[in-house]
């Protein structure tokens, strides 16, 4: 699936002045899946069809981000999405969801599990932002106030596919799904919501609610591209370690975008997670769009 | 006229940057549109030409002269077939609601930006524009964006994409210069619209119908601008004694009062294409403040 048909997929809903948009696939108990920096639902483009074949699958653009609301004129920190997205799950009517999220997503996802725990029956985070592991360098030089003027839209999108070539895929993913992921991003309006994005990414949030990672009470799958650069593995066992019973998996041969580089494997760990065995359809869709090695 | 030089909001500083954040809060809107980026390519008119309109542009007067403008569009426009570009491509909710608030934000923003052009090119030809009003006599709008307005999103002039270029070369070609307009930028963010939209539109700009229309809507917006409340004092001498070159300023100002009521026309027709656009989005509540602000902060 290309970006535009993944576009013209979402839904869209009213929160007070904010809007979100959003994909909703398949039936039966809810999956929300949450993106991280520099990117949008899309993200999941891969992996949501073939959970949705035996889940209802809710993929928000958060915030600030993707096809959402990018106007200039509110908060995008983690701790702040957590709130829209249970005022979203709110206004859909989702009581609680197994909650898969990956980079600033998984953030987000923390906050929620610890804020509002009822909206969280399951916790999977995968290379997630957590403790002082971030934001990135580039992340904070992307975020100063003067990269609106500094950079176009054009040396944005060129900075961000070197760096995502380069450090995000442990080989290259299909064709157009970097473009297909900073799409978003490439007009004037996206480039200056992605530096807003980008400010807004504060360690404070995580360290804030880290002591009570311990506390959370349910299953949580930490999974874990084993060659990630932006956010080292040394974190994920770290999680491992504070959230008891946490299952972690190192994935071999993944970077940062462990979806895209492992989709089989990451499948199968999913399903097994979601207590349910993986239909043979489901795998082979979510690896379906992968080049041969 | 030659491809005209623009000052996007990036690149603007000094006085056009000021203006330009004074023209956001007074007219409105998340955004500078082209028009007003073509007039910024001459940086000490557009100071004088923000300074002497201003007053004019925050005033009750204003907003409901242009509400008057977007209406006689829209009833012109009722009275014609329906365009039926809404139903013709398959976009998702999302991409419809995007396209929708690009509608209403540019159906707020155009019928002002056309009253501002008329009146501009009025006085560059040393028409009389609004009625001396006492300084501070006239209400005053509030000021900023609306909470719910889209944010003003565009796609490249020049896009890398050959429909898109090819779109925009025919959409120039058929209104006129200067550039591709902005209300057809941003719906340009999604092609398959445009296109479905475009090719019904261009086909009625040239019936006999529509040129009426679009005379009328020209001759309303002047006569809205001679009924402002306070006199205008801007000329061309003014605008060469600043050391602009006033012939390229006029032809400017005179090419775009020229298209913005066929641009009115066509967006009031895809306002009434499509489905729970706005007829008049974001009506502009009353600027709550004490009369000698008022007055001190119109010099």
């Amino acid at each position: 699936m290309n970006w535009r048909e993944w576009q013209a997929r979402q839904a869209v809903v009213e929160l007070g002045d904010r809007f979100l948009s959003y994909v909703d696939l398949g039936t039966g108990r809810p999956v929300v899946m949450l993106h991280g920096i520099p990117t949008w639902s899309f993200l999941w483009s891969a992996l949501a069809p073939a959970l949705a074949l035996t889940h209802r699958v809710l993929v928000p653009d958060l915030l600030g981000y993707g096809y959402s609301d990018r106007r200039d004129c509110f908060d995008r920190s983690v701790s702040r999405q957590a709130e829209v997205v249970d005022a979203w799950m709110d206004r859909l009517g989702v009581v609680d969801a197994v909650v898969v999220a990956h980079d600033v997503g998984g953030g987000v996802a923390q906050h929620l599990a610890v804020r509002f725990p009822r909206r969280v029956g399951r916790l999977c985070l995968m290379d997630s932002v957590c403790y002082d592991a971030w934001p990135l360098e580039l992340m904070l030089q992307l975020g100063h106030p003067g990269a609106v003027r500094k950079l176009s839209a054009e040396a944005v999108q060129r900075l961000l596919k070197l760096g995502m070539r380069r450090g995000g895929f442990a080989r290259a993913p299909p064709d157009g799904v970097i473009e297909g992921l900073l799409a978003p991003y490439a007009t004037e309006v996206g480039k200056v919501s992605l530096v807003r994005n980008a400010v807004s990414l504060n360690t404070n949030h995580t360290l804030e609610v880290a002591p009570r990672l311990g506390h959370l009470g349910v299953p949580v799958l930490i999974l874990w591209g084993e060659d990630d650069g932006f956010l080292p593995p040394k974190y994920g066992e770290r999680l491992a370690w504070d959230i008891p019973g946490a299952r972690y998996v190192k994935v071999p041969g993944a970077k940062h975008f462990v979806m895209w580089d492992a989709p089989h494997m990451v499948a199968t760990e999913l399903f097994r997670f979601l207590g349910v065995e993986a239909p043979a359809e489901a795998v082979e869709r979510a690896s379906a769009s992968l080049p041969p090695p | 006229m030659a491809r005209a030089k623009q000052v996007s909001e990036r690149d603007a500083d000094g006085d056009v940057e000021r203006v330009y954040h004074e023209l956001r809060q007074v007219l409105r809107v998340t955004g500078v549109d082209v028009s007003l980026r073509l007039w910024a390519a001459f940086p000490r008119f557009f100071a004088s030409m923000w300074e002497a309109m201003e007053p004019n542009v925050e005033t009750r007067a204003f907003e409901e002269a242009a509400d008057r403008l977007r209406d006689e569009a829209l009833d012109a426009a009722a009275e014609w077939e329906e365009l039926g570009a809404w139903d013709a491509v398959t976009l998702g909710p999302s991409q419809r609601f995007h396209v929708r608030g690009v509608l209403e934000l540019y159906g707020a923003l155009q019928p002002k930006v056309l009253l501002l052009a008329s009146a501009v090119r009025l006085a560059l030809v040393a028409e009389p524009v609004g009625r001396n009003a006492v300084p501070g006599a006239a209400e005053r709008v509030e000021r900023g964006a609306p909470a719910r307005m889209a944010a003003m999103e565009w796609v490249s002039e020049r896009p890398d994409d050959a429909l898109l270029r090819s779109l925009f070369a025919d959409i120039v070609k058929t209104v006129g210069q200067p550039g591709v307009p902005g209300e057809y930028r941003a719906l340009a963010l999604w092609p398959e619209y445009l296109e479905a939209a475009w090719s019904r539109l261009k086909p009625r700009m040239a019936e006999d119908d529509f040129v009426h229309a679009a005379e009328a809507l020209g001759r309303s917006a002047r006569r809205e601008a001679r009924a402002l409340p306070y006199g205008v004092t801007l000329s061309r001498e003014w605008v060469a004694s600043q050391g602009e070159a006033a012939a390229a300023v006029f032809r400017v100002t005179d090419a775009l009062e020229r298209r913005l009521p066929m641009l009115l026309l066509n967006l009031a027709q895809l306002t009434l294409d499509a489905p729970e656009v706005e007829r008049r989005p974001v009506p502009a509540a009353s600027r709550l403040v004490p009369d000698w602000v008022a007055a001190g902060e119109l010099r």
